[in-house]
């Protein structure tokens, strides 16, 4: 008997002891690539470096995103934190004449701020509701940015907005700039990655789950999904403040609610219960409009029949193809 | 300038955009009442109602009437057939079934921007001159809309209330199980509702079409109105829908006498926050927050 067991233990310690070598080949590859990929733009030319950027733009919003979906409540406003950050930023500077940097850090603080405020009040409603508030709410900030003309040119938006820099080193090239985006858009997968292994992520986790259970563990359903919404905002505002650092105009089109259709399109297709999710999402809808060059409808009619297509047969989105397939092997 | 007239002007006014905001939310609350779905598509069915009238009267030569109708009888295979097909899986589904609206009306506003292109169109109004009671002009092109709406609102109301069809849909939405145990099929219900809710959005846009231009991107505002109305009414309250919808075309008519548009929008944003706070199922509701 006792020698059975020690065999048998030792058949089961044969495989586990060959397991790592391929698990790890398993994930260097995929680095391996993906670094790759990250560092292709540069030698591509300016036209993919471009939609480099802006997939690294959308990772680090939609990123935002999926921090306050993962807490249990779907933003339907996500362009709003987005809007605050961009115009604030460029008002801050207009106004006060503060350099790029402080003017970014007066957008971030406001909008955690607007957030805090406006998560303590709406983040009571659930499901639905809060989804039509949030809705409501960008609409909102999008009819005051065009209403106050004054301030934010209206309609006609804000041109000539000036490049990021950083003492005397100025993000005023794609090459450059494509590094910032880059940097930040991994640091916030990397930050998301982390925070959910962290009790606060796997606490918001629990309070997405199952609310009335968390509570009654002594979690704060209120107060971590308002720790959820003010990061995924101010994310969100950094990206936003990125974007019209980079593209040098900002004008309230932008945040009409295409915009947050687009986040959101690229976070289910993405995947919502992966990491990766919004990393998938943002790089395979971001070159999208290019396939339909000229032909803005085809595109928006086809990112609609791919969101039905996703939720209906992967609901996992597309990070859940490589994970299934991790897990298979 | 004399108050009592212009408040009356502004109250006739208020009751006639609350009137229009209820077709759109109790159709919208409907559909929600019998999917437990938040249909975004919903002002898209708006466009398509509007853009059915344009085609009616304009290019088929149809009477007003026959083109409103006509709005109503496409909308309502359309979406009975977009139900069956596309979001049957999605029933009783809320978030999955709200994201998968969202594709809808993507793909059905740009099929429209494709069929009809970007520019508005517009339709000659269906009555000329203005009617005066009691001091309170009224073009008589606005009356229409009353009337219209008012007795689609009616036959709605007969229609749920003492037809067989109607009260197994009332008894699909109170609870689907125990209906399909009284023999109801409540698989034939889904699409009949869903068809219902989106013709009532139809209709208004029928109704609006010959007092605003007309284009593939006109259903977003009403969509807007809609969720306030439902957020303040409850969802899935028909009653509830109708209370907020008279008081959010009030509240809007009355503002405007002293704030500008987006003044009173954001007042009237607020005003949902707080009374959210207050009465967070909704002032009648009885949905599932």
């Amino acid at each position: 008997m006792a020698s059975d067991a020690i065999s048998s233990t030792a058949a089961a310690a044969v495989p586990a002891a060959a397991k790592p070598r391929p698990r790890r080949l398993l994930l260097v590859l995929p680095l391996a690539a993906l670094a790759a990929l990250a560092a292709w733009p540069w030698l591509a030319g300016p036209f993919v470096l471009h939609l480099a950027i802006l997939v690294c733009l959308n990772v680090l919003i939609v990123n935002g995103l999926a921090i306050i979906d993962r807490a249990g409540q779907l933003s339907f406003g996500h362009s709003a934190p987005v809007a605050i950050g961009a115009y604030a930023a460029v008002l801050g500077a207009q106004a006060w004449g503060l350099g790029p940097l402080a003017s970014a850090l007066l957008a971030l603080g406001l909008v955690a701020l607007v957030s805090l405020a406006l998560g303590w009040v709406i983040l009571r409603l659930r499901g639905v509701y809060f989804v039509l508030v949030t809705f409501a709410f960008a609409e909102l900030v999008r009819l005051a940015l065009l209403d106050a003309a004054a301030f934010t040119g209206g309609a006609s938006g804000i041109a000539g907005i000036p490049p990021l820099a950083m003492g005397g080193f100025a993000f005023d090239s794609r090459e450059r700039f494509y590094a910032l985006a880059l940097a930040v858009a991994l640091l916030s997968v990397a930050g998301l990655a982390l925070l959910l292994r962290r009790p606060l992520g796997r606490a918001m986790l629990a309070v997405a789950a199952n609310p009335a259970l968390a509570e009654s563990v002594g979690l704060s359903v209120l107060r971590l999904q308002l720790v959820a919404y003010v990061i995924g905002s101010t994310l969100a505002a950094l990206g936003g403040v990125l974007t019209v650092r980079y593209i040098g105009f900002v004008s309230p089109e932008s945040f009409a609610t295409t915009a947050s259709v687009a986040f959101i399109t690229m976070l289910v297709i993405g995947g919502r219960g992966s990491v990766y999710g919004p990393l998938a999402g943002a790089l395979v809808l971001t070159p999208l409009p290019e396939l339909f060059r000229g032909a803005v409808q085809t595109q928006h009619v086809f990112y609609g029949a791919a969101l039905i297509l996703i939720l209906r047969f992967l609901p996992g989105g597309i990070a859940s193809l490589a994970q299934r397939r991790g897990a298979s092997r | 300038m004399d108050w009592n007239l212009v408040l009356g002007q502004a109250t006739v006014n208020g009751l006639i955009i609350g009137l229009l905001y209820l077709l759109m939310a109790v159709g919208f609350t409907l559909v929600f009442g019998v999917m437990r779905m938040v249909n975004f598509a919903h002002g898209e069915f708006y466009m398509l109602g509007a853009f059915a009238a344009y085609v009616g009267s304009a290019h088929l030569g149809l009477p007003f009437l026959a083109a409103v109708a006509l709005a109503a009888a496409a909308a309502l295979l359309l979406g009975s057939l977009v139900e069956w097909l596309v979001l049957k899986p999605f029933r009783k589904d809320e978030l999955n079934g709200m994201i998968a609206t969202i594709g809808l009306a993507m793909i059905v506003q740009n099929l429209a921007l494709m069929a009809f292109g970007p520019d508005p169109v517009s339709m000659p109004a269906v009555a000329e001159g203005a009617s005066t009671l009691l001091g309170i002009t009224v073009p008589n092109s606005r009356l229409y809309v009353v009337v219209f709406a008012a007795a689609v609102l009616l036959l709605l109301y007969l229609f749920l209330r003492h037809s067989r069809a109607g009260r197994a849909l009332r008894a699909v939405v109170e609870d689907a199980e125990t209906a399909a145990l009284q023999g109801i099929r409540a698989r034939l219900y889904y699409p009949l509702g869903f068809g219902i809710g989106v013709a009532l959005a139809a209709v208004a846009g029928a109704l609006m079409a010959p007092l605003f231009s007309v284009s593939p991107f006109i259903g977003a505002t009403p969509l807007l109105k809609a969720f306030i109305v439902v957020i303040l009414g409850g969802l899935g309250s028909i009653v509830g829908a109708a209370v907020a919808a008279l008081s959010l075309g009030l509240l809007e008519s009355y503002s405007s006498l002293v704030l500008s548009t987006s003044t009173a929008d954001m007042l009237i944003f607020v005003l949902v926050i707080v009374g959210l706070l207050a009465f967070p199922r909704g002032l009648i509701g009885r949905g599932e927050a």
